[in-house]
Protein backbone atom coordinates (compact mmCIF):
# COMPACT_ATOMS: atom_id res chain seq x y z
CA UNK A 1 0.00 0.00 0.00
CA UNK A 2 1.36 3.20 -1.13
CA UNK A 3 1.24 6.01 1.54
CA UNK A 4 0.61 9.12 -0.85
CA UNK A 5 -0.34 8.54 -4.33
CA UNK A 6 -2.23 10.88 -7.13
CA UNK A 7 -3.15 10.16 -10.51
CA UNK A 8 -4.03 13.49 -12.75
CA UNK A 9 -4.99 15.55 -10.24
CA UNK A 10 -5.95 19.07 -11.49
CA UNK A 11 -7.81 21.78 -9.69
CA UNK A 12 -9.36 24.86 -11.70
CA UNK A 13 -9.69 28.10 -9.97
CA UNK A 14 -12.44 29.91 -12.56
CA UNK A 15 -9.68 30.25 -15.15
CA UNK A 16 -6.74 29.43 -13.45
CA UNK A 17 -5.20 25.97 -12.90
CA UNK A 18 -3.60 25.96 -9.83
CA UNK A 19 -2.52 22.23 -9.99
CA UNK A 20 -2.25 21.03 -13.46
CA UNK A 21 -2.41 16.94 -14.08
CA UNK A 22 -0.30 15.95 -10.98
CA UNK A 23 0.65 12.81 -10.62
CA UNK A 24 2.90 11.58 -7.59
CA UNK A 25 3.54 8.93 -5.99
CA UNK A 26 5.62 8.83 -2.06
CA UNK A 27 6.02 6.02 0.18
CA UNK A 28 8.00 5.81 3.83
CA UNK A 29 9.96 8.96 2.98
CA UNK A 30 10.48 12.61 3.37
CA UNK A 31 9.11 14.21 0.22
CA UNK A 32 9.64 17.86 -0.08
CA UNK A 33 7.38 19.94 -2.10
CA UNK A 34 9.00 22.86 -3.46
CA UNK A 35 7.91 25.79 -5.44
CA UNK A 36 7.35 29.49 -5.49
CA UNK A 37 4.43 31.27 -4.10
CA UNK A 38 1.65 30.31 -5.97
CA UNK A 39 2.82 27.47 -7.82
CA UNK A 40 0.33 25.33 -6.36
CA UNK A 41 2.13 23.31 -3.46
CA UNK A 42 -0.45 24.32 -0.42
CA UNK A 43 -3.26 23.75 -3.10
CA UNK A 44 -2.00 20.42 -3.58
CA UNK A 45 -1.81 19.40 0.02
CA UNK A 46 -5.07 20.88 0.89
CA UNK A 47 -6.69 18.41 -1.82
CA UNK A 48 -4.54 15.16 -0.24
CA UNK A 49 -5.65 16.47 3.50
CA UNK A 50 -9.38 16.55 2.38
CA UNK A 51 -10.13 20.04 2.66
CA UNK A 52 -10.19 21.10 -1.19
CA UNK A 53 -12.21 18.98 -3.75
CA UNK A 54 -9.99 18.45 -7.06
CA UNK A 55 -11.40 19.42 -10.46
CA UNK A 56 -10.47 16.12 -12.19
CA UNK A 57 -7.86 13.28 -11.32
CA UNK A 58 -7.38 11.34 -8.00
CA UNK A 59 -5.59 10.79 -4.90
CA UNK A 60 -5.19 8.28 -2.45
CA UNK A 61 -4.18 8.11 1.07
CA UNK A 62 -2.85 4.91 2.38
CA UNK A 63 -5.05 3.35 -0.18
CA UNK A 64 -8.34 5.39 -0.11
CA UNK A 65 -9.82 7.87 -2.22
CA UNK A 66 -9.54 10.99 -0.90
CA UNK A 67 -13.33 11.64 -2.10
CA UNK A 68 -14.59 8.88 -1.16
CA UNK A 69 -13.82 7.73 2.29
CA UNK A 70 -12.73 11.18 3.68
CA UNK A 71 -12.87 9.75 6.92
CA UNK A 72 -10.63 6.97 6.64
CA UNK A 73 -8.08 9.28 4.92
CA UNK A 74 -8.50 12.02 7.64
CA UNK A 75 -7.90 8.92 10.28
CA UNK A 76 -4.50 7.67 8.41
CA UNK A 77 -3.22 11.33 8.16
CA UNK A 78 -2.21 14.59 10.13
CA UNK A 79 -1.85 17.93 8.46
CA UNK A 80 -0.01 20.98 10.14
CA UNK A 81 -0.56 24.05 8.41
CA UNK A 82 1.94 26.89 7.89
CA UNK A 83 -0.38 29.38 10.32
CA UNK A 84 1.03 28.03 13.75
CA UNK A 85 -2.49 27.37 14.73
CA UNK A 86 -2.31 26.66 18.28
CA UNK A 87 -3.99 27.79 21.81
CA UNK A 88 -1.53 30.34 23.10
CA UNK A 89 -3.91 30.64 26.10
CA UNK A 90 -4.00 26.97 26.90
CA UNK A 91 -0.81 25.25 28.09
CA UNK A 92 0.99 22.52 26.57
CA UNK A 93 -0.60 19.93 27.69
CA UNK A 94 -3.83 20.99 27.24
CA UNK A 95 -3.39 22.02 23.98
CA UNK A 96 -2.58 18.79 23.69
CA UNK A 97 -5.75 17.31 25.60
CA UNK A 98 -7.88 18.79 23.18
CA UNK A 99 -6.38 16.67 20.64
CA UNK A 100 -6.38 13.50 22.11
CA UNK A 101 -10.43 14.04 23.03
CA UNK A 102 -11.32 15.20 19.53
CA UNK A 103 -9.44 11.84 18.23
CA UNK A 104 -10.88 9.48 21.00
CA UNK A 105 -7.69 8.28 22.30
CA UNK A 106 -7.78 5.65 24.81
CA UNK A 107 -5.68 6.50 27.37
CA UNK A 108 -4.54 10.00 26.66
CA UNK A 109 -2.89 10.99 29.65
CA UNK A 110 -0.05 8.61 29.41
CA UNK A 111 -0.28 9.07 25.80
CA UNK A 112 0.27 12.72 25.60
CA UNK A 113 3.15 12.87 28.37
CA UNK A 114 4.93 10.36 26.26
CA UNK A 115 5.05 12.38 22.93
CA UNK A 116 5.70 15.56 25.38
CA UNK A 117 8.96 13.92 26.63
CA UNK A 118 9.64 13.03 22.73
CA UNK A 119 9.35 16.21 21.82
CA UNK A 120 11.38 17.41 24.43
CA UNK A 121 8.83 19.49 25.98
CA UNK A 122 7.93 17.95 29.36
CA UNK A 123 9.02 20.38 31.45
CA UNK A 124 7.06 23.04 30.29
CA UNK A 125 4.11 21.20 29.53
CA UNK A 126 1.85 23.01 32.03
CA UNK A 127 3.00 26.44 30.94
CA UNK A 128 1.15 28.53 28.84
CA UNK A 129 1.81 28.01 25.47
CA UNK A 130 2.33 31.96 24.91
CA UNK A 131 5.44 32.07 26.66
CA UNK A 132 6.56 28.97 24.56
CA UNK A 133 9.45 30.10 21.61
CA UNK A 134 8.95 29.65 17.86
CA UNK A 135 10.64 26.66 18.04
CA UNK A 136 8.66 24.61 20.72
CA UNK A 137 5.54 25.73 19.05
CA UNK A 138 6.04 23.87 15.87
CA UNK A 139 7.17 21.01 18.50
CA UNK A 140 3.91 21.41 19.99
CA UNK A 141 2.15 21.11 16.81
CA UNK A 142 4.14 17.90 15.95
CA UNK A 143 3.56 16.49 19.59
CA UNK A 144 -0.01 17.36 18.55
CA UNK A 145 -0.02 15.74 15.18
CA UNK A 146 1.08 12.49 16.26
CA UNK A 147 -1.33 11.73 18.77
CA UNK A 148 -3.07 9.63 16.69
CA UNK A 149 -0.71 7.74 15.03
CA UNK A 150 -0.91 8.98 11.85
CA UNK A 151 0.59 7.31 8.87
CA UNK A 152 1.44 10.32 6.88
CA UNK A 153 2.10 13.87 8.16
CA UNK A 154 2.13 16.90 5.70
CA UNK A 155 3.88 19.78 7.02
CA UNK A 156 2.98 23.14 5.36
CA UNK A 157 6.33 25.11 5.78
CA UNK A 158 7.28 23.86 9.03
CA UNK A 159 10.74 25.95 9.78
CA UNK A 160 9.70 29.23 8.02
CA UNK A 161 10.09 31.97 10.76
CA UNK A 162 12.27 29.56 13.13
CA UNK A 163 16.00 30.30 13.98
CA UNK A 164 18.50 27.97 12.75
CA UNK A 165 18.89 26.27 15.81
CA UNK A 166 15.31 25.66 16.05
CA UNK A 167 15.01 24.61 12.46
CA UNK A 168 17.38 21.60 13.11
CA UNK A 169 15.71 20.38 15.97
CA UNK A 170 12.57 20.46 14.09
CA UNK A 171 14.27 18.54 10.60
CA UNK A 172 16.21 16.00 13.94
CA UNK A 173 12.69 14.80 14.82
CA UNK A 174 10.80 14.59 11.42
CA UNK A 175 14.16 12.08 10.42
CA UNK A 176 13.45 10.38 13.27
CA UNK A 177 9.64 10.03 12.57
CA UNK A 178 10.53 9.11 9.25
CA UNK A 179 12.82 6.04 10.45
CA UNK A 180 10.21 4.69 12.30
CA UNK A 181 7.79 4.41 9.37
CA UNK A 182 6.11 7.59 8.79
CA UNK A 183 5.62 9.31 6.00
CA UNK A 184 6.31 12.71 5.72
CA UNK A 185 4.72 15.35 3.13
CA UNK A 186 6.59 18.63 3.17
CA UNK A 187 6.22 22.03 1.17
CA UNK A 188 9.27 24.24 1.85
CA UNK A 189 10.82 27.36 0.59
CA UNK A 190 14.45 26.62 2.06
CA UNK A 191 16.01 25.01 -0.73
CA UNK A 192 19.21 24.30 1.44
CA UNK A 193 16.92 21.95 4.13
CA UNK A 194 15.17 20.07 1.50
CA UNK A 195 18.37 19.30 0.24
CA UNK A 196 19.76 18.15 3.18
CA UNK A 197 16.65 16.33 4.91
CA UNK A 198 14.17 15.05 2.37
CA UNK A 199 14.75 11.70 0.50
CA UNK A 200 12.97 12.91 -3.01
CA UNK A 201 11.78 16.41 -4.23
CA UNK A 202 9.51 17.34 -6.46
CA UNK A 203 9.84 20.82 -7.92
CA UNK A 204 6.42 22.37 -9.06
CA UNK A 205 5.67 25.59 -10.80
CA UNK A 206 2.54 26.93 -12.09
CA UNK A 207 0.88 23.83 -11.10
CA UNK A 208 3.06 21.31 -12.73
CA UNK A 209 5.77 19.35 -11.97
CA UNK A 210 9.21 20.63 -12.98
CA UNK A 211 11.67 17.92 -11.57
CA UNK A 212 11.35 15.06 -9.61
CA UNK A 213 13.61 12.75 -7.67
CA UNK A 214 16.22 12.58 -5.09
CA UNK A 215 18.52 15.70 -4.63
CA UNK A 216 21.84 14.47 -5.28
CA UNK A 217 20.36 12.85 -8.51
CA UNK A 218 18.77 16.10 -9.46
CA UNK A 219 22.02 17.97 -8.93
CA UNK A 220 24.10 15.37 -11.22
CA UNK A 221 21.52 14.90 -13.82
CA UNK A 222 21.32 18.82 -14.54
CA UNK A 223 24.07 19.76 -14.21
CA UNK A 224 28.05 19.74 -13.94
CA UNK A 225 29.55 22.73 -12.34
CA UNK A 226 27.67 26.09 -11.43
CA UNK A 227 29.65 29.27 -12.65
CA UNK A 228 27.52 32.29 -10.96
CA UNK A 229 28.39 35.53 -11.91
CA UNK A 230 27.31 38.76 -10.70
CA UNK A 231 26.55 41.48 -13.01
CA UNK A 232 26.70 45.32 -12.44
CA UNK A 233 23.71 46.25 -14.49
CA UNK A 234 21.44 44.43 -16.98
CA UNK A 235 22.06 41.12 -17.94
CA UNK A 236 22.89 40.92 -21.89
CA UNK A 237 22.53 37.37 -23.34
CA UNK A 238 25.25 35.62 -24.48
CA UNK A 239 26.30 32.59 -27.12
CA UNK A 240 28.54 30.50 -25.89
CA UNK A 241 28.48 26.45 -26.76
CA UNK A 242 30.23 25.51 -23.90
CA UNK A 243 28.04 26.70 -21.05
CA UNK A 244 24.26 26.73 -20.53
CA UNK A 245 22.46 29.47 -19.01
CA UNK A 246 20.75 28.49 -15.89
CA UNK A 247 18.68 31.07 -14.20
CA UNK A 248 18.90 34.61 -13.09
CA UNK A 249 17.92 36.03 -9.43
CA UNK A 250 18.55 39.49 -8.63
CA UNK A 251 21.75 40.64 -10.75
CA UNK A 252 23.38 37.05 -9.95
CA UNK A 253 23.25 34.75 -13.71
CA UNK A 254 23.68 31.36 -12.96
CA UNK A 255 25.30 29.24 -16.35
CA UNK A 256 25.64 25.68 -16.20
CA UNK A 257 29.06 23.83 -17.71
CA UNK A 258 30.58 20.17 -18.00
CA UNK A 259 34.27 21.77 -17.21
CA UNK A 260 33.81 24.69 -15.30
CA UNK A 261 37.41 25.55 -14.74
CA UNK A 262 37.80 25.67 -18.86
CA UNK A 263 34.41 27.48 -18.92
CA UNK A 264 35.31 30.57 -17.01
CA UNK A 265 37.42 32.30 -19.42
CA UNK A 266 35.46 31.46 -22.37
CA UNK A 267 32.20 32.67 -20.14
CA UNK A 268 33.98 35.91 -19.14
CA UNK A 269 35.19 36.76 -22.48
CA UNK A 270 31.83 36.07 -24.13
CA UNK A 271 29.98 38.16 -21.18
CA UNK A 272 32.28 41.17 -21.83
CA UNK A 273 31.29 40.63 -25.69
CA UNK A 274 27.87 40.98 -25.50
CA UNK A 275 27.89 44.64 -23.45
CA UNK A 276 27.58 43.01 -19.68
CA UNK A 277 29.65 44.61 -16.19
CA UNK A 278 31.08 41.43 -14.56
CA UNK A 279 31.29 42.21 -11.07
CA UNK A 280 32.87 38.99 -9.62
CA UNK A 281 32.50 35.14 -10.96
CA UNK A 282 32.26 32.18 -9.07
CA UNK A 283 32.54 28.42 -9.18
CA UNK A 284 30.93 26.22 -7.31
CA UNK A 285 29.16 22.60 -6.80
CA UNK A 286 25.54 22.90 -8.01
CA UNK A 287 22.94 23.27 -5.45
CA UNK A 288 19.30 22.58 -5.30
CA UNK A 289 18.88 25.95 -5.65
CA UNK A 290 20.10 25.84 -8.99
CA UNK A 291 18.08 22.59 -9.50
CA UNK A 292 15.30 24.69 -8.82
CA UNK A 293 16.35 28.26 -10.67
CA UNK A 294 16.50 25.80 -13.69
CA UNK A 295 13.23 24.17 -13.39
CA UNK A 296 11.17 27.42 -12.59
CA UNK A 297 13.45 30.01 -14.30
CA UNK A 298 13.12 33.34 -13.34
CA UNK A 299 10.94 34.13 -10.15
CA UNK A 300 8.29 36.40 -9.63
CA UNK A 301 6.22 37.61 -6.93
CA UNK A 302 2.82 35.67 -6.97
CA UNK A 303 0.27 38.26 -6.60
CA UNK A 304 -2.16 38.37 -3.99
CA UNK A 305 0.42 38.34 -1.48
CA UNK A 306 -1.23 38.75 1.89
CA UNK A 307 0.87 40.73 3.86
CA UNK A 308 -1.29 40.54 7.17
CA UNK A 309 -1.34 37.21 7.24
CA UNK A 310 2.50 37.28 6.68
CA UNK A 311 3.07 39.59 9.28
CA UNK A 312 1.10 37.47 12.16
CA UNK A 313 2.66 34.49 11.05
CA UNK A 314 6.28 35.99 12.30
CA UNK A 315 4.57 37.73 15.08
CA UNK A 316 3.57 34.25 16.39
CA UNK A 317 6.51 32.88 15.77
CA UNK A 318 9.14 35.27 17.87
CA UNK B 1 -30.43 11.49 5.45
CA UNK B 2 -30.99 8.94 8.21
CA UNK B 3 -27.59 9.47 10.75
CA UNK B 4 -27.00 6.26 12.66
CA UNK B 5 -26.93 6.50 16.02
CA UNK B 6 -23.46 6.52 17.07
CA UNK B 7 -23.03 8.84 14.77
CA UNK B 8 -24.80 10.84 16.38
CA UNK B 9 -22.78 10.56 19.37
CA UNK B 10 -19.31 11.05 17.72
CA UNK B 11 -21.00 14.36 16.57
CA UNK B 12 -21.63 14.94 20.53
CA UNK B 13 -18.20 13.92 21.76
CA UNK B 14 -16.75 16.53 19.41
CA UNK B 15 -19.39 19.40 20.30
CA UNK B 16 -18.33 18.81 23.66
CA UNK B 17 -14.69 18.92 23.16
CA UNK B 18 -14.45 22.11 21.36
CA UNK B 19 -16.91 23.94 23.43
CA UNK B 20 -14.24 23.05 26.27
CA UNK B 21 -11.92 24.47 24.20
CA UNK B 22 -13.75 27.79 23.53
CA UNK B 23 -15.36 27.78 27.13
CA UNK B 24 -11.42 27.62 28.76
CA UNK B 25 -10.48 30.45 25.96
CA UNK B 26 -13.09 32.63 27.27
CA UNK B 27 -12.68 32.50 30.80
CA UNK B 28 -9.04 33.13 30.75
CA UNK B 29 -9.45 36.36 28.52
CA UNK B 30 -10.52 38.31 31.36
CA UNK B 31 -10.94 41.24 30.05
CA UNK B 32 -13.42 40.05 27.03
CA UNK B 33 -15.89 38.58 29.97
CA UNK B 34 -16.13 41.50 31.84
CA UNK B 35 -16.12 43.95 29.12
CA UNK B 36 -19.23 41.60 27.47
CA UNK B 37 -21.47 42.14 30.73
CA UNK B 38 -20.65 45.96 30.40
CA UNK B 39 -22.83 47.34 27.80
CA UNK B 40 -25.79 45.54 28.80
CA UNK B 41 -25.04 47.02 32.49
CA UNK B 42 -24.55 50.55 31.37
CA UNK B 43 -28.14 50.43 29.73
CA UNK B 44 -30.24 48.48 31.97
CA UNK B 45 -28.51 50.98 34.90
CA UNK B 46 -28.73 54.46 32.07
CA UNK B 47 -31.91 53.50 30.41
CA UNK B 48 -33.56 51.53 32.70
CA UNK B 49 -33.28 53.89 35.75
CA UNK B 50 -31.73 57.43 34.97
CA UNK B 51 -33.77 57.56 31.72
CA UNK B 52 -36.70 60.49 32.22
CA UNK B 53 -39.47 58.48 30.67
CA UNK B 54 -42.80 57.00 31.71
CA UNK B 55 -43.86 54.87 29.10
CA UNK B 56 -45.34 53.09 31.51
CA UNK B 57 -45.76 52.02 35.11
CA UNK B 58 -42.63 50.44 36.18
CA UNK B 59 -40.01 51.35 33.04
CA UNK B 60 -37.31 48.99 34.70
CA UNK B 61 -40.04 45.61 34.11
CA UNK B 62 -40.36 47.04 30.83
CA UNK B 63 -36.68 47.73 29.47
CA UNK B 64 -35.45 44.78 30.89
CA UNK B 65 -36.87 41.52 28.60
CA UNK B 66 -35.50 44.52 25.67
CA UNK B 67 -31.82 44.88 27.33
CA UNK B 68 -32.18 40.67 28.04
CA UNK B 69 -32.57 40.71 24.23
CA UNK B 70 -29.66 42.86 23.45
CA UNK B 71 -27.41 41.33 25.56
CA UNK B 72 -28.08 37.66 23.66
CA UNK B 73 -27.78 39.04 20.24
CA UNK B 74 -24.78 40.63 21.34
CA UNK B 75 -23.03 37.84 22.26
CA UNK B 76 -24.74 35.60 19.53
CA UNK B 77 -24.10 38.03 16.34
CA UNK B 78 -20.04 37.50 17.79
CA UNK B 79 -20.31 33.54 17.18
CA UNK B 80 -19.15 34.00 13.70
CA UNK B 81 -16.53 35.73 14.94
CA UNK B 82 -15.30 32.96 16.64
CA UNK B 83 -15.61 30.99 13.76
CA UNK B 84 -13.71 33.57 11.68
CA UNK B 85 -10.57 33.84 13.97
CA UNK B 86 -10.39 29.94 13.99
CA UNK B 87 -10.83 30.41 10.11
CA UNK B 88 -7.94 32.99 9.96
CA UNK B 89 -5.28 31.41 11.87
CA UNK B 90 -5.41 27.66 10.38
CA UNK B 91 -7.42 26.25 13.40
CA UNK B 92 -10.57 25.72 11.26
CA UNK B 93 -8.09 23.09 8.53
CA UNK B 94 -6.80 21.60 11.05
CA UNK B 95 -10.01 20.51 12.46
CA UNK B 96 -11.44 19.52 9.01
CA UNK B 97 -8.78 17.56 8.80
CA UNK B 98 -9.42 15.22 11.64
CA UNK B 99 -12.06 12.65 11.53
CA UNK B 100 -14.30 14.10 13.85
CA UNK B 101 -17.48 14.95 11.92
CA UNK B 102 -17.23 18.05 10.97
CA UNK B 103 -21.08 19.17 11.90
CA UNK B 104 -19.53 19.49 15.87
CA UNK B 105 -17.55 22.80 14.54
CA UNK B 106 -20.45 24.26 13.55
CA UNK B 107 -22.91 23.20 16.49
CA UNK B 108 -20.33 23.45 18.77
CA UNK B 109 -19.88 27.11 18.53
CA UNK B 110 -23.67 27.99 18.25
CA UNK B 111 -23.95 26.40 21.55
CA UNK B 112 -21.26 28.12 23.26
CA UNK B 113 -22.26 31.42 22.31
CA UNK B 114 -25.47 30.52 23.41
CA UNK B 115 -24.64 29.07 26.73
CA UNK B 116 -21.76 32.13 26.83
CA UNK B 117 -25.15 34.29 26.19
CA UNK B 118 -27.29 32.50 29.06
CA UNK B 119 -24.45 33.30 31.62
CA UNK B 120 -24.90 37.12 30.28
CA UNK B 121 -28.46 37.43 30.19
CA UNK B 122 -28.30 35.89 33.98
CA UNK B 123 -26.36 38.38 35.58
CA UNK B 124 -28.14 41.11 34.00
CA UNK B 125 -31.56 39.39 35.16
CA UNK B 126 -29.83 39.02 38.43
CA UNK B 127 -28.44 43.01 38.47
CA UNK B 128 -32.37 44.00 37.15
CA UNK B 129 -33.72 42.06 40.08
CA UNK B 130 -31.82 43.96 42.48
CA UNK B 131 -32.24 47.33 41.09
CA UNK B 132 -36.12 47.03 41.33
CA UNK B 133 -37.53 44.27 38.72
CA UNK B 134 -40.27 42.44 39.90
CA UNK B 135 -39.81 38.64 41.04
CA UNK B 136 -41.29 36.68 38.48
CA UNK B 137 -42.13 32.49 39.63
CA UNK B 138 -40.19 29.43 38.07
CA UNK B 139 -41.75 28.63 35.14
CA UNK B 140 -42.15 32.33 34.29
CA UNK B 141 -38.03 32.14 34.67
CA UNK B 142 -37.98 28.86 32.65
CA UNK B 143 -39.35 30.17 29.85
CA UNK B 144 -37.01 33.32 29.52
CA UNK B 145 -34.89 31.41 29.57
CA UNK B 146 -36.17 28.80 26.81
CA UNK B 147 -36.97 31.70 24.67
CA UNK B 148 -33.89 33.85 25.25
CA UNK B 149 -32.18 30.15 23.97
CA UNK B 150 -34.24 29.82 21.00
CA UNK B 151 -32.96 33.37 19.94
CA UNK B 152 -29.71 32.75 20.81
CA UNK B 153 -29.05 29.51 18.50
CA UNK B 154 -31.26 31.86 15.74
CA UNK B 155 -28.52 34.63 16.29
CA UNK B 156 -25.48 32.51 16.62
CA UNK B 157 -26.21 30.20 13.44
CA UNK B 158 -27.15 33.27 11.33
CA UNK B 159 -24.20 34.95 12.32
CA UNK B 160 -21.91 32.04 11.63
CA UNK B 161 -23.39 31.69 8.05
CA UNK B 162 -22.41 35.02 7.51
CA UNK B 163 -19.16 34.38 8.37
CA UNK B 164 -18.34 31.26 6.51
CA UNK B 165 -19.04 33.60 3.63
CA UNK B 166 -16.62 35.68 4.32
CA UNK B 167 -13.00 36.16 4.16
CA UNK B 168 -11.84 38.56 6.92
CA UNK B 169 -12.54 40.08 9.96
CA UNK B 170 -12.79 43.27 9.72
CA UNK B 171 -15.82 43.08 7.17
CA UNK B 172 -17.39 40.66 9.88
CA UNK B 173 -16.97 43.13 12.57
CA UNK B 174 -18.31 45.73 9.97
CA UNK B 175 -21.17 43.13 9.18
CA UNK B 176 -22.42 43.05 13.11
CA UNK B 177 -21.85 46.83 13.46
CA UNK B 178 -24.78 46.94 11.07
CA UNK B 179 -26.72 44.66 12.40
CA UNK B 180 -27.19 45.17 15.88
CA UNK B 181 -27.59 48.09 16.59
CA UNK B 182 -29.79 48.90 13.92
CA UNK B 183 -31.50 46.06 15.00
CA UNK B 184 -32.24 47.13 18.35
CA UNK B 185 -33.46 50.08 17.84
CA UNK B 186 -35.90 49.29 15.23
CA UNK B 187 -37.25 46.87 17.94
CA UNK B 188 -39.78 46.84 20.32
CA UNK B 189 -37.04 47.27 22.95
CA UNK B 190 -37.32 50.95 24.44
CA UNK B 191 -40.75 51.75 23.76
CA UNK B 192 -44.12 50.36 23.29
CA UNK B 193 -45.99 50.12 20.22
CA UNK B 194 -48.28 52.82 20.95
CA UNK B 195 -46.01 54.99 20.90
CA UNK B 196 -43.39 54.61 18.20
CA UNK B 197 -44.32 56.23 15.07
CA UNK B 198 -46.00 54.70 11.96
CA UNK B 199 -42.84 53.53 9.74
CA UNK B 200 -40.98 52.51 13.24
CA UNK B 201 -43.95 50.33 13.87
CA UNK B 202 -44.19 48.59 10.86
CA UNK B 203 -40.15 47.82 11.04
CA UNK B 204 -40.44 47.05 14.68
CA UNK B 205 -43.82 44.34 13.94
CA UNK B 206 -41.51 42.02 11.80
CA UNK B 207 -38.49 42.40 13.89
CA UNK B 208 -37.27 39.37 15.18
CA UNK B 209 -35.76 40.82 17.88
CA UNK B 210 -39.82 42.22 18.82
CA UNK B 211 -40.61 38.64 18.88
CA UNK B 212 -38.42 38.06 21.55
CA UNK B 213 -38.84 40.76 23.74
CA UNK B 214 -42.79 40.28 23.31
CA UNK B 215 -43.04 37.31 24.49
CA UNK B 216 -40.76 38.07 27.71
CA UNK B 217 -43.23 40.88 28.27
CA UNK B 218 -46.64 38.71 27.90
CA UNK B 219 -44.37 36.06 30.56
CA UNK B 220 -44.85 39.24 33.01
CA UNK B 221 -48.11 40.07 32.32
CA UNK B 222 -49.09 35.80 33.61
CA UNK B 223 -49.71 35.39 29.53
CA UNK B 224 -47.77 32.02 28.09
CA UNK B 225 -46.51 32.95 24.62
CA UNK B 226 -46.92 29.96 22.89
CA UNK B 227 -47.43 31.42 19.19
CA UNK B 228 -44.05 33.25 19.36
CA UNK B 229 -42.33 30.67 21.32
CA UNK B 230 -43.14 28.68 18.24
CA UNK B 231 -42.15 31.10 15.82
CA UNK B 232 -38.70 31.53 17.13
CA UNK B 233 -38.60 27.85 17.68
CA UNK B 234 -39.13 27.45 14.09
CA UNK B 235 -36.81 30.41 12.29
CA UNK B 236 -33.88 28.78 14.79
CA UNK B 237 -34.62 25.52 13.37
CA UNK B 238 -34.40 26.80 9.59
CA UNK B 239 -31.48 28.89 10.00
CA UNK B 240 -29.18 25.69 11.94
CA UNK B 241 -30.21 23.77 9.31
CA UNK B 242 -29.19 26.84 6.28
CA UNK B 243 -25.97 27.27 8.15
CA UNK B 244 -25.39 23.72 8.05
CA UNK B 245 -26.05 23.52 4.88
CA UNK B 246 -23.78 26.24 3.90
CA UNK B 247 -21.18 24.81 6.06
CA UNK B 248 -20.72 21.75 4.17
CA UNK B 249 -20.54 23.61 1.29
CA UNK B 250 -17.66 25.71 2.24
CA UNK B 251 -15.97 22.71 3.41
CA UNK B 252 -15.71 20.29 0.60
Amino acid sequence: MVAIQTENLTKNFGNLCAVDDLTLEADKEIFGLLGPNGSGKTTTVLMLTTLLAQTKGQAWICGYDTRKEPDKVRSSLSYVPQDMAIDTNLTGRENMMIFAKLYGIPHPRERIDELLGVMELSDRADDLAKTYSGGMRRRLELAEALVHEPEVIFLDEPTLGLDVGARKIIWEHIHALNRKGMTIFVTTHYMDEADRFCDRVGIINHGKIAALGKPSDLKTLLMKDVIAVTLEGDYHPIEEKTVLFVGQSDNVISFTAENGREALALLADALTRAGNKVKSMELREPSLDDVFLQSVGRQEESQGFEEWKYRMMLMRRS
Amino acid sequence: MEIPDDAHEEIMKGVFTYIERDFIRWIRYRVGVISSLVLPAAWLLFVGLALPVQFTGNYLDFITPGILVMTILTAGISSGSLLMFDKMLGFLNKFLAMPVPRESILISKILFITFRGIIQTSIILILATLIGASILNPLQYGMIYLILFLFGVFIAAFSTTVALYLDDHDSFAAFTAMVTMPLFFTSSALMPYEVMPDWLRMIAHVNPLSYAIDAIRDLGTGVIPVVPIGVLAVFAAVIVVISGYVFRKVTV
